[in-house]
C-alpha cells in the first residue's frame, strides 16, 4: 500500500501543467495569495523573533478562531469588518489574559500563554462544531486553509479593472501596510526590540509599541487564516526570518531576503502539492522547511557543512584576551 | 506515599476491567442523529461498551497528561510540550499507513519516533546556530505539523482515505477508542506513574535545582530524557481523544490549576492527576451529547474551568481570596484605630464618664459624622461596643475596652523602643507605631516590655497601660475601670 | 594512626573552558589544601562560577583535569551552595523540603529520607536558625533567610569540600554575621570551602587564602600576601578606584 502512496513524478504533470492556460488563472492566485501571506507574516514574524516572542505569535495565530467565530455568528457574514473587528478583539482579549494570568499569580508566562490560546482556540472549535450551519468554516479548513479555491471568490473591481479575488486584493492591501509600516518605524521597532530601556529615554513607549505589534498581528493572521489555517500561519511568521537570518546578519537585507524566501515557499509550494496531491499549504510550508534545512547545511555564514570545510572546532579555542585587556585596549599589546 | 499507592492501585483496577471485554464493541462513529437526552441517559447508564472504553481512557489519559504536565509547568516547558504534540502528527500519518486498518501499535511507534526527532532537532539547532530556544521550538512545531498535515490530505485523497478515521486525531474522539487503545492507554499510565514514584526525588531535585543535582551526582541530562520520552508517550496516548492540536492543554493546565493549590510537589502531582481526570471525564461526556462533536476541545473547555475556579477561589494564592484577605485586614486595622481614638478621648477627660459621643470621635479622628456613624457601627458588628440613645452614644464592650487598652500599650510601647532603643527622635516616631501596632504579636509585646524596663510613661508622657492590669480584665476580675461599658 | 597521607582535597590541571572559539577560563592549575577558608575573587565575567561549575562538572571542560580528593569526577564528599538565583522560589517545596536535599546524595536512587535524615535536616536548619520556618514554602522568605536555608542544605550534605558561589550577596547584615561564624565552624571541623565572592573589602576580613582570577589565575595564596595593589590592578584592569583606597589602608596598615 505505501507504494501505491507515493504519486510518481512527471515532469509534466508537475511542473509545467499548473501553468498552461486554463490552470494559469487560478494558480496564479494561489501563488500571490501564498507569496502575500508568506512575505506580511514573515517580515512581522521578524521582529517576534528578535523580541523572542515566537510563542505569543503561535498564541495569538490560535486564539483569533473563537474572534472570528463569533464575529460570523453575530454579523451572519464573511464581511471584512466583522471578521478584522473579531480577530483584533480576540487578539486584544487573548494578549490580556495572559498578562492577568500571570501578573497576578505565581503561574509562569510560559504556562499563561499555554492556558490562554489553548482555551481560547478550544471555545472557537466548539463553536464551529455547534453552529457548523451558520459558520461557514469547517475544522480542517481552520488548520490548514483552503487557498486552493482562493481564486474562485468574486473579483474586485475598481475603475473597472479587476483587482484579483478579494482575498488576494486584501492581502495585498495588508502586505503593503506592513512593508511601509516597517520602512516608516524601522527606528521605533529596532530600538524597542533590542533595548526598551534606551527605547523609554528616546521618547519612544515600548508597552505601545508591543501592542500595535500585537494587533497588526492579529490583523495580518486574520487575513492569512482564510487561506492557510491557524497552524501553518506560526510556520509562515518564523521561517522565512529564521532562515533569511541564517544568511545574513543585517536586519534590512534579513527583510529583503523574508520576501525572497516567501515567493520561493508559495512558488515550488505550488507545484509540491500537484505533485503529491495534498494540502497547498502545508505544501509551501514543508518547502520552507526544505529551505531551511539547506540554509542550515550550506549557509556561507554558519552552516555546518561550511563550518566543518574550515576545519574550525570549537575545542581549540583562541588565546584569550582578559576580561581587562577588552576593557582597556592597549596598542601593540 | 499512600496517594501514589492509591493510583496505582486505581489504574491496575481499570486495566483489570479493560482487557475482560469483548473484542468488539458498537462505535458512536457509525450513530446518526440522536436525541441529546437520549445520549445521556446511554452515557451515565454505562451500558455501552463504547462509553465505558471513552471513559476509561480519558480517565486514563487525564491521569498521565496531569502527572507529567506537574513537571512542566514547574520546569516552565509549556512550549516544549506544545512543539512536541503538534511535531507527532506526521509519525501518525505513517503509521495510518502501515496497516490498511487503524493500527494503534503502528501509530503509537510512528507518533513516539517522531515527536522524539523534533525535540533533537530543536536541541541540534539551539547548539548549532544563533536561533534561540522559542524560535526552533516554533519551527519544528510548524514545520513537522505541516508535513503532517501533507501526509494527512494525502492520504484523505486516497481512495479508502474517508474511513481512515485520521482526521478524528486533529481535535479528538474520545469514541473511537477501541480495546486496544486502552490496553496500550494503560500500560503507560501506569509506566508513568512507577517511573515518577520510584524516581521522585531525582526529578524534584533536578526540576528544581538542577546544578545542585549535578553536584549530588544525580544524572540530570538522563532524567531530562526519561522525562521528555515519558512525554511523548503520554501525548501519543492522548492523540486519538484530545487530538494533536490541543493535547498540550491537558498538559499544562490541569498541572497549573494544582499549582495554585498547594505549596508542595507530590499534592500537585497528585492533583494535577485529578483534575486531568475530572476534565477528561468532562469532555467524553459533552463530546457524547452530539453527532460530531469532537472531544478535544471539551476536555480543554473543563481543564480550564477547574483552572479559573483555581485562579479565583484558590484558598491561599487565589485572586478572590487574596482580595478578600486584604479587605478584611484592612477593615480589621480601622476597626483598631477607631477603638484607640476612643480610648484617646476617654483618657483626655480622665476617664470620667463611660460613653462617648458620635461628635467626640469624629472631631477625635478629624472626620465627618456620617463616617463617625459608619464606624461605630463596625465597632458594634465586632461586638467592641455597644450603641446607646439611638446611635448616638458608644460603650466599649469588656473586649472592646481590652482590645482598645492593647492597641494603645503596643502603640506607645514600640514609640518607646523606637526612642530609647533604636535612637528615632520623638517627632519621627508616631507613623511608624501606627503601622506596628496592630501586628504586635504577645511574645514580642512581652519581649518588648521587658526590654523597657516595665515602663509606665511614652515618649510623649502619656501612660501606657500594663498587660498585668489588661490580663487581670481578661481574668473577669472586674475592677471598677472607667469607660468599661455597660454590666452585662 | 594512619600514616598515608590523604590527597589534597581539590587539585586543578590546565583547566580551560571555551564556549564557540570564546575562552572563558584558560590554563587553570590549582593545588587547595585542607582546611582553608578559600575566596574567589574577580570582575565580572572572570568565569568565577564557571570555575566551581567546572570543577563540579557541570560545565564540560575543554581541556584540563581535576581531582578531588585525589580521583577524577569525584563528588562524592562535595557539598555546593549555587546562587541564589539560579532557583525558581516559586517551586512547590517546604524549607524542610530543600533541606532534605542535601540529604538524597547518601541515599542513592531507590530509597526514601528516613527518620534520622529528617532529624539531621532539624538539626542543620536549628544551627542557621531556621528551624521556626520548617514548613513554610520557599518563597514566603526574605534574601537573607533564602540563603540560610540553602546553607542548611549544604551541611546537611555533611561533605569535606564546599563550592560557594556568592553566598553573600544580597543578605542582611545578621545573616551575613551569621554565615561567616559557620563557615568558620566548618572550617575548624577541617573542612574546606572556596567561596566566590564579589566584595573586595570584605574578602580581605574573611578568607584564608584569595585566588585572584581573571579567566586565568592571577595569584592564589594567603590572603595577606596576595591582597596587594600590584595584583589587584592585574586581576581588575584598570577599574580600581575604591580598591585604591583599599589598597592603600592595606599598604599604611602594614
Amino acid at each position: 500500500m505505501a507504494k501505491d502512496f507515493l504519486p510518481s513524478f512527471e515532469w509534466h504533470r508537475v511542473m509545467v501543467e499548473p501553468w498552461s492556460a486554463d490552470a494559469f488563472q487560478n494558480n496564479l492566485w494561489i501563488f500571490l495569495m501564498g507569496f502575500l501571506v508568506a512575505t506580511a507574516c514573515g517580515l512581522v514574524g521578524n521582529y517576534l523573533i528578535l523580541r523572542r516572542m515566537s510563542l505569543i505569535g503561535d498564541a495569538i495565530s490560535h486564539s483569533i478562531l473563537p474572534g472570528i467565530a463569533i464575529a460570523f455568528l453575530v454579523s451572519g457574514s464573511r464581511g471584512t469588518v466583522p471578521m478584522f473587528a473579531g480577530a483584533l478583539l480576540a487578539g486584544v482579549a487573548t494578549t490580556v489574559i495572559i498578562e492577568v494570568i500571570h501578573k497576578k499569580s505565581r503561574i509562569k508566562q510560559d504556562s499563561a500563554i499555554g492556558i490562554a490560546f489553548t482555551t481560547l482556540f478550544a471555545i472557537g472549535v466548539i463553536l464551529i462544531s455547534l453552529y457548523a450551519s451558520k459558520i461557514d468554516l469547517d475544522q480542517e479548513c481552520v488548520l490548514y486553509g483552503e487557498i486552493g479555491f482562493v481564486g474562485l471568490h468574486p473579483p474586485v473591481q475598481l475603475w473597472g479593472m479587476n483587482l484579483g479575488p478579494l482575498p488576494v486584493f486584501r492581502m495585498a492591501v495588508v502586505t503593503v501596510i506592513t512593508a511601509a509600516a516597517i520602512m516608516l518605524f524601522y527606528k521605533e521597532l529596532l530600538v524597542s526590540s533590542f533595548d526598551p530601556g534606551l527605547a523609554f529615554t528616546l521618547g519612544i513607549n515600548a508597552t505601545v509599541v508591543h501592542y500595535c505589534l500585537m494587533g497588526w498581528l492579529s490583523t495580518v493572521v486574520v487575513n492569512a487564516f482564510e487561506s492557510v489555517g491557524a497552524v501553518l500561519v506560526i510556520a509562515m511568521l518564523i521561517l522565512p526570518g529564521a532562515i533569511a537570518s541564517m544568511l545574513t546578519l543585517q536586519l534590512p537585507r534579513i527583510l529583503m531576503l523574508t520576501v525572497v524566501i516567501a515567493a520561493m515557499s508559495s512558488f515550488f509550494g505550488i507545484h509540491l502539492a500537484t505533485w503529491l496531491n495534498c494540502s497547498t499549504a502545508a505544501a509551501m510550508v514543508v518547502v520552507a522547511s526544505g529551505l531551511f534545512i539547506l540554509a542550515w547545511l550550506f549557509s556561507p555564514t554558519s552552516g555546518l557543512v561550511f563550518k566543518k570545510l574550515r576545519h574550525r572546532s570549537d575545542s581549540v579555542p583562541e588565546f584569550p584576551e582578559t576580561a581587562t585587556d577588552v576593557l582597556n585596549p592597549q596598542p601593540g599589546k | 506515599m499512600s496517594k501514589r499507592s492509591y493510583k496505582f492501585a486505581l489504574s491496575l483496577l481499570f486495566l483489570a476491567c479493560m482487557a475482560q471485554e469483548p473484542l468488539f464493541a458498537a462505535r458512536i462513529g457509525e450513530l446518526t442523529e440522536t436525541d441529546w437526552k437520549i445520549q445521556v441517559i446511554r452515557f451515565l447508564s454505562f451500558r455501552d461498551p463504547s462509553v465505558r472504553y471513552a471513559l476509561a481512557g480519558s480517565i486514563l489519559l487525564g491521569i498521565s497528561c496531569g502527572l507529567l504536565g506537574s513537571f512542566i509547568v514547574v520546569r516552565k516547558m509549556a512550549l516544549v510540550g506544545d512543539a512536541l504534540s503538534h511535531a507527532v502528527l506526521p509519525g501518525v500519518a505513517l503509521g495510518f499507513l502501515w496497516n490498511t486498518t487503524k493500527d494503534p501499535v503502528a501509530i503509537f511507534i510512528g507518533a513516539t519516533v517522531a515527536g522524539l526527532l523534533g525535540t533533537t532537532v530543536v536541541n541540534l539547532i539551539t547548539q548549532t546556530t544563533r536561533l534561540k530556544e522559542d524560535t526552533a521550538l516554533g519551527m519544528v512545531l510548524a514545520g513537522f505539523f505541516s508535513v503532517g498535515i501533507c501526509l494527512v490530505t494525502m492520504i484523505q485523497h486516497l481512495p479508502t482515505g474517508n474511513k481512515s478515521g485520521i482526521d478524528k486525531f486533529l481535535f479528538g474522539q474520545a469514541a473511537a477508542l477501541g480495546p486496544n487503545d486502552i490496553q496500550l492507554m494503560g500500560i503507560v499510565t501506569l509506566l508513568a506513574i512507577t517511573v515518577i514514584t520510584l524516581f521522585y526525588k531525582e526529578f524534584l531535585v533536578s526540576s528544581f535545582d538542577s546544578g545542585f543535582a549535578h553536584s549530588i551526582r544525580i544524572p540530570v541530562q538522563l532524567f531530562h530524557h526519561l522525562l521528555m520520552l515519558l512525554l511523548a508517550f503520554a501525548v501519543v496516548i492522548s492523540l486519538q481523544a484530545v487530538g494533536v492540536v490541543l493535547v498540550s492543554a491537558m498538559l499544562i493546565t490541569p498541572a497549573a490549576a494544582a499549582y495554585l493549590l498547594t505549596d508542595r510537589m507530590h499534592r500537585m502531582v497528585f492533583l494535577a492527576s485529578i483534575f486531568g481526570l475530572l476534565s477528561g471525564v468532562f469532555g467524553a461526556f459533552f463530546s457524547f451529547l452530539g453527532p460530531s462533536l469532537p472531544t478535544g476541545p471539551f476536555m480543554v473547555l473543563g481543564a480550564s474551568l477547574v483552572f479559573t475556579l483555581c485562579f479565583f477561589f484558590a484558598p491561599k494564592h487565589g485572586l478572590v481570596t487574596r482580595w478578600w484577605v486584604k479587605r478584611s485586614r484592612s477593615q480589621q486595622i480601622q476597626v483598631e484605630n477607631v477603638l484607640k481614638a476612643i480610648y484617646h478621648v476617654l483618657e483626655d477627660r480622665g476617664f470620667d464618664g463611660e460613653g462617648v459621643s458620635i461628635r467626640e470621635l469624629a472631631d477625635q479622628r478629624k472626620q465627618t459624622l456620617e463616617e463617625s456613624v459608619r464606624e461605630s457601627k463596625m465597632l458594634k458588628r465586632a461586638e467592641y461596643a455597644t450603641l446607646l440613645e439611638e446611635g448616638n452614644m458608644i460603650w466599649l464592650t469588656p473586649e472592646g475596652w481590652q482590645r482598645a487598652r492593647e492597641m494603645v500599650r503596643n502603640h506607645r510601647l514600640w514609640e518607646l523602643y523606637l526612642t530609647s532603643a533604636a535612637q528615632y527622635s520623638a517627632d519621627h516616631v508616631h507613623d511608624d507605631a501606627e503601622k506596628i501596632e496592630h501586628i504586635l504579636g504577645d511574645e514580642v509585646v512581652r519581649a518588648l516590655e521587658k526590654r523597657l524596663d516595665y515602663a509606665t510613661t511614652d515618649p510623649h508622657g502619656k501612660k501606657i497601660p500594663s498587660s498585668e492590669s489588661i490580663q487581670k480584665d481578661r481574668m473577669g476580675r472586674r475592677e471598677k475601670v472607667p469607660g468599661y461599658g455597660q454590666d452585662i | 594512626m594512619n600514616t598515608e597521607k590523604e590527597p589534597v582535597p581539590l587539585e586543578v590541571h590546565d583547566l580551560t573552558v571555551a564556549y564557540q572559539k570564546k575562552a572563558v577560563l584558560w590554563g587553570i592549575d590549582l593545588v587547595v589544601p585542607k582546611g582553608k577558608l578559600i575566596g574567589i575573587v574577580g570582575p565580572n565575567g572572570a568565569g568565577k562560577s564557571t570555575l566551581i561549575k567546572t570543577i563540579m562538572g557541570i560545565i564540560p571542560a575543554s581541556s584540563g583535569w581535576v581531582k578531588i580528593f585525589g580521583e577524577e569526577k569525584n563528588l562524592r564528599r562535595v557539598g555546593y551552595v549555587p546562587q541564589r538565583e539560579s532557583v525558581d522560589w516559586d517551586f512547590p517545596v517546604s524549607v524542610m523540603d530543600v533541606v532534605l536535599m542535601g540529604r538524597y546524595g547518601k541515599l542513592g536512587l531507590f530509597k526514601r529520607p528516613g527518620k534520622a535524615d529528617v532529624d539531621i535536616a532539624r538539626q542543620c536548619l536549628d544551627k542557621v536558625k531556621m528551624l521556626p520556618y520548617a514548613n513554610r514554602q520557599i518563597s514566603n522568605l526574605s534574601g537573607g533567610q533564602q540563603q540560610r536555608v540553602f546553607l542548611a542544605r549544604a551541611l546537611a550534605q555533611e561533605s569535606d569540600l564546599y563550592f560557594m558561589d556568592e553566598p553573600f550577596s544580597g543578605v542582611d547584615a545578621s545573616t551575613e554575621a551569621a554565615i561567616i561564624t559557620l563557615l568558620h565552624d566548618l572550617k575548624e571541623k577541617g573542612k574546606t570551602l572556596m567561596v566566590v565572592h564579589h566584595d573586595l573589602p570584605t574578602a580581605r576580613n574573611y578568607f584564608d587564602m584569595l585566588l585572584l582570577l581573571n579567566m586565568r589565575v592571577v595569584a592564589f595564596g594567603p590572603t595577606d600576601e596576595v591582597f596587594n595593589y600590584e595584583l589587584l590592578q592585574k586581576t581588575y584592569g584598570g577599574r580600581l578606584t575604591i580598591l585604591a583606597e583599599v589598597a592603600e589602608a592595606v599598604r599604611q596598615k602594614s
